[in-house]
């Protein structure tokens, strides 16, 4: 497997140059790299003509609600995904960590504590998850569902699996529910992100060795970069991400339990390999994941309006990811011809 | 990758311990074997319960490894089977609904039936448009997540012939019941198939290098359809277990298990990119796994202890994997290498 990665991750490098020779004969190379944007305007658009209460200034402020949390989340996963490292399952775990230790620890002592404790908590998780797939060269699928498991434990044991909750005036619940303009202090928090991820992963040195160490590690570590490095800041960089994203989404409701992250571990991979940031690594960019998690939220968005059951959200999610992953694989192989 | 399973026949193998090494050396159990040792050790000593009501624990491993068994046939080959989770669900609820309607025989074929289906499009996915197993599996577990809500009506579906039900979870012969019986006739139908036939033993020449696989004539894709067929079969087959024992199907189920049966697999030294490992490893795995949890559950230590200790045991497993170890020695090395030359200056 990690030869084919490896080759495979040569042929995403050389896939862009590749598709621009052939982007007028090959439609569907096309589509896997510039499609998310096509797809994201029809669905906005259609959703506006056709969806009742869609474009609702309630409606609007309800989405970026959902999509805060999950987005910031997905944006620093990103970083773990270009690395070629498949996804950080235990975000799960950190963004509920997060969101406990800000409202449990500002209660009990106050909001900066809470900050610090939960900083520190993060970077905890960071570290073990990037020095066990940085150093050890484990697997990050095994590595982050074991440290799911002893963080969810911890936290449970911690917390007692109870649900907490903040002081209705205090700061955590004004930022909750505040706004600037139309738009929930949630939302200002994700663009900000967007654009500091965007930043670190484009212009910094440490983006470039992020992305070159995805299309390929070898040539990466022999061009004398420690590679270890690059993976841990990787790790580091998605655990500062679900930390934040615990808080957003411990304020929007002013309440936290260990539980109330689940499921965000895929749904955030769902979102980022919609963007089209490749499982192989090397390709994709912060703005895509963005993009993503529009995609993702206006879909699940418009399906709730509709009525339509969760079993069937669940179904479209899923049909979903396949379908943009065969689309990349296809527009691969066209590439490649 | 390195292919660390060299076949050293005939080079060292002289006399009995000669031939004994080189027998170990092939071994991928051996760190699954020194974790049961330990554990079974340590659960001597502060809970012999374990072992005088072994029934429950055999209960528990079985719970445990069935889905693990299954899936350890497709991480031979160097994929992954998310969906078995989502498949585990699916089937419960196609079983009970089927049963309800006609009789029990005619659900647990109408939910095999499913599983095959499933599996085929799974590995449709893998094998012929090249997708990565992970991700693929990936989209199936949401979709059949989704199947399964959509089948039950958010609502768990109760089994009406509960008197089958509950004779299914009674001793059928000596003190096993049915569903440790099925799990030892998985695995060694597993076994037998993996280790003594011709396409199972192709199975780790698939995962150990694909391209020399199918330069040597190996039927890759069918292959890798073969697989994918026995975890999404054996994860029904849990399924449709749950289900008569407990005489309801939860579409919700197996998000738990999913974690349990990768972990087991690991824990039995079964190599995550393929080409080596063994379902005894993953049977080994399952029974640490089982003893661990059933000697906490003793105990009395609560469920979040139980899985930061489930949790601290897969990590050690992973990070103790010799190519972990060779990989951090190596860095090390390299580190000191880099002082020593600074310090030479």
């Amino acid at each position: 497997m990690a030869k084919e990665t490896l080759t495979e991750a040569i042929a995403v490098a050389k896939a862009p140059e590749d598709t621009v020779a052939k982007k007028s004969s090959s439609f569907v190379a096309w589509i896997a790299d510039k499609g998310i944007f096509v797809f994201t305007a029809i669905l906005i658009l259609a959703s506006m003509t056709f969806v009742d209460g869609f474009a609702s200034l309630q409606n609007v402020t309800d989405l970026f609600h959902r999509a805060a949390p999950i987005g910031i989340v997905a944006l620093g996963m990103t970083f773990v995904v270009i690395t070629g490292n498949y996804l950080d399952l235990s975000v799960v775990a950190q963004a509920a960590a997060a969101g406990v230790i800000l409202i449990a620890v500002s209660n009990a002592y106050n909001l900066i504590t809470a900050f610090i404790v939960a900083f520190i908590v993060a970077i905890i998780f960071g570290l073990v998850n990037g020095i066990a797939v940085g150093y050890f060269k484990a697997n990050a699928v095994i590595v982050t569902l074991s440290t799911t498991y002893i963080g969810l434990g911890l936290l449970r044991l911690l917390s007692g699996g109870s649900q907490v909750f903040g002081p209705f005036d205090g700061p955590i619940a004004t930022f909750g529910t505040s706004k600037l303009g139309p738009f929930p202090y949630s939302a200002v928090v994700l663009v900000v992100v967007t654009l500091i991820l965007t930043f670190v992963l484009s212009k910094t040195n440490f983006g470039f060795m992020v992305r070159s160490f995805g299309v390929n590690e070898r040539s990466t570590r022999l061009a004398g970069t420690n590679t270890g490095v690059i993976v841990i800041g990787a790790f580091l960089v998605t655990s500062m991400a679900a930390m934040i994203g615990g808080f957003v989404l411990a304020a929007f409701s002013n309440t936290a339990v260990s539980n109330m992250a689940t499921g965000y571990d895929f749904q955030a991979l769902a979102a980022i390999i919609v963007g089209g940031t490749s499982v192989f690594g090397g390709k994709g960019s912060v703005p895509r994941t963005l993009l993503g998690v529009v995609f993702v939220s206006i879909l699940s968005n418009v399906l709730v309006l509709s009525q339509i059951s969760y079993g069937w959200q669940q179904i479209a999610i899923g049909s979903l990811i396949v379908f943009a992953v065969t689309v990349d694989a296809l527009g691969r192989r066209v590439g490649k011809k | 990758m390195t292919n660390q399973t060299v076949i050293k026949v005939g080079t060292g193998a002289t006399g009995f311990w000669g031939k004994l090494k080189v027998a170990l050396a092939r071994r991928t159990e051996g760190r699954g074997v020194a974790l049961f040792i330990v554990i079974a050790s340590f659960v001597t000593v502060s809970q012999p319960l374990v072992f005088t009501a072994y029934q429950v624990t055999l209960g528990r491993i079985a719970l445990i490894g069935l889905v693990a068994l299954g899936l350890t046939a497709v991480i031979l080959m160097g994929e992954l089977d998310l969906s078995v989770a989502s498949t585990l669900a699916v089937s419960g609820v196609i079983m009970t609904t089927v049963a309800n309607q006609t009789n029990i025989a005619i659900g647990i074929l109408a939910a095999l039936a499913a599983s095959v289906v499933i599996s085929l499009v799974n590995a449709y996915f893998v094998a012929i448009v090249g997708l990565n197993s992970f991700i693929a599996t990936l989209g199936m577990l949401f979709a059949l997540r989704g199947l399964a809500l959509v089948l039950s009506d958010e609502q768990p579906v109760k089994l009406e012939n509960t008197d089958f039900g509950i004779a299914f979870g009674q001793p059928l012969v000596g003190p096993l019941t049915p569903r440790i019986l099925i799990f030892f006739a998985v695995f060694i139908a597993i076994q037998v198939f993996v280790s003594r036939v011709k396409a199972g033993r192709e199975f780790l020449a698939v995962g150990g290098n694909r391209q020399a696989a199918y330069d040597a004539g190996i039927p890759v894709k069918r292959r890798i359809f073969t697989g994918f067929i026995i975890s999404g079969g054996v994860a029904a087959l849990a399924g449709v277990v749950n289900s008569l024992e407990r005489t309801a199907a939860d579409p919700t189920a197996g998000s738990t298990v999913l974690l349990a049966s990768f972990a087991a697999a690991i824990i039995g030294g079964n190599y995550l990119k393929g080409g080596k490992g063994s379902i005894v490893g993953t049977l080994i795995g399952a029974a640490s796994l089982g003893m661990l949890q059933v000697a906490l559950t003793i105990s009395g230590v609560q469920v979040p202890v139980q899985e930061i200790f489930i949790g601290g045991v897969l990590l050690l497993a992973v990070l103790t994997d010799p190519s972990s170890l060779r990989a951090v020695w190596g860095s090390i090395s390299t580190t000191f290498q880099g002082i020593k030359n600074s310090l030479a200056k």
